[in-house]
């Protein structure tokens, strides 16, 4: 009881900093860091894979994660953590309608500029190469090492194709084993699984609806 | 603590207000012009230093402690600046920073006891700069051992030790002020 007593004095004569002042040096930090660190926008739509979030650099769209494991926490933490990040609906209406299409079978290619700064140019040809592949179709992790002029680089690839960070509009999803078998998908298989069947059934009503 | 990777902003959202109280306890030596300007400058530059150096953090490190190590150095050099400029005892309590009662106290019981918590104050500054952070971190900021030693960048015993200098130091400057004998018996 005393002690509880002294230590509440040693607190009241070291004082306590007023409260004003405190959200001054936060608004002062708050104005600091958005001069200072890259800027990143994010927002989250409702997708039939679960939530699914996406975050656009000054350059363009730079991350999207989506199913089970997907967290705003963990989502956000594992994009630039020295950027300033906010949500911006808004600003980011484009990116969230053309999910919806795409989703609805609606969209077969995306329109939009992506930001793949932070990956190797090695990552940044395969994921370009994935681009490439056209909607409902898929290709051998040896037909993209092909298309790369490095044919024996399947492996090296697969591993590119892994570090997608912007799943589905680069569709990493299209490309399977060569013995036809779904091969890795970072999102789950059952995840590539529903990918590939939405495209391609998408892709045969379109064919059975031309005249 | 959470496994997953902090996002700088996170550390201005967790930690400011403790770490701008800090730094807000140690510039308060003795009301030398603007506390709150002084520990707003030191706080804007303790997260400008983090920031710089947040990328070279390793994984899983104690981000509070990593916070009030960077905070501790700006303080100790701006301190140390100050202290050559001005005479370390000079400043007397100032009656704008006199703290209120909470109880209705009779005039002379209140100027008896804003004198003691002045002479606490004072006595508190003028600990040698590491025995003053690692008393109010451990005191004020209610900091463990060893976190405390991580924030002083010093051993677990050096920390206990500058804690307890700091404590046996306090109870002879103020010589019949008993609140700091529940201190001494640091475990």
């Amino acid at each position: 009881m005393m002690e509880e007593r002294h230590e509440q004095w040693l607190h009241e004569a070291l004082g306590t900093p007023p409260a004003d002042a405190l959200a001054r040096s936060r608004r002062r930090l708050a104005r600091w860091l958005a001069q200072t660190a890259p800027r990143l926008r994010w927002d989250a739509i409702d997708s039939p894979l679960g939530p699914l979030y996406f975050a656009v650099s000054d350059r363009g769209l730079c991350s999207l994660d989506f199913g089970a494991g997907a967290d705003l926490d963990v989502f956000l933490a594992h994009l630039d953590p020295l950027a300033h990040a906010e949500r911006d609906p808004q600003g980011l209406s484009r990116v969230a309608e053309q999910l919806r299409e795409y989703f609805a079978g609606q969209r077969q290619r995306f329109d939009l500029p992506l930001d793949l700064e932070r990956l190797t140019p090695f990552q940044r040809g395969v994921l370009q190469a994935a681009c490439a592949i056209p909607y409902g179709a898929v290709r051998s992790y040896g037909q993209i090492a092909q298309m790369m002029g490095r044919p024996h680089a399947s492996r090296a690839v697969g591993q590119a194709l892994g570090s997608n960070p912007i799943p589905i509009v680069i569709p990493c999803h299209r490309v399977v084993a060569s013995d036809g078998s779904l091969g890795g998908y970072t999102g789950g298989l059952e995840k590539k699984r529903f990918l590939l069947d939405l495209e391609h059934a998408a892709a045969m009503s379109a064919t059975t609806a031309r005249p | 603590m959470t496994d997953r990777p902090l996002r700088f902003e996170e550390l201005i959202e967790r930690y400011h207000d403790e770490i701008y109280g800090y730094l807000w306890r140690l510039c308060d030596n003795g009301s030398q012009g603007d506390v709150e300007a002084a520990a707003e400058d030191l706080t804007q530059e303790t997260y400008l230093r983090a920031y710089q150096a947040f990328a070279r953090l390793r994984p899983h490190s104690n981000v509070r402690a990593w916070l009030y190590k960077i905070a501790t150095r700006c303080a100790y050099t701006a301190l140390q600046r100050r202290r050559l400029a001005a005479c370390r005892y000079a400043a007397s309590f100032d009656e704008a920073t006199a703290i209120p009662a909470s109880t209705a106290e009779s005039p002379p019981a209140l100027a008896m006891r804003n004198e003691m918590m002045a002479a606490v104050r004072r006595a508190v500054a003028a600990l040698p700069p590491k025995q003053q952070a690692a008393f109010i971190l451990r005191h004020v900021q209610g900091m463990a051992y060893a976190e405390l030693a991580q924030a002083l960048a010093c051993s677990e015993e050096s920390a206990r030790a500058n804690v307890s200098q700091a404590v046996r130091r306090l109870r002879r400057e103020l010589g019949d002020a008993r609140m700091f004998e529940y201190l001494e018996e640091d475990r």
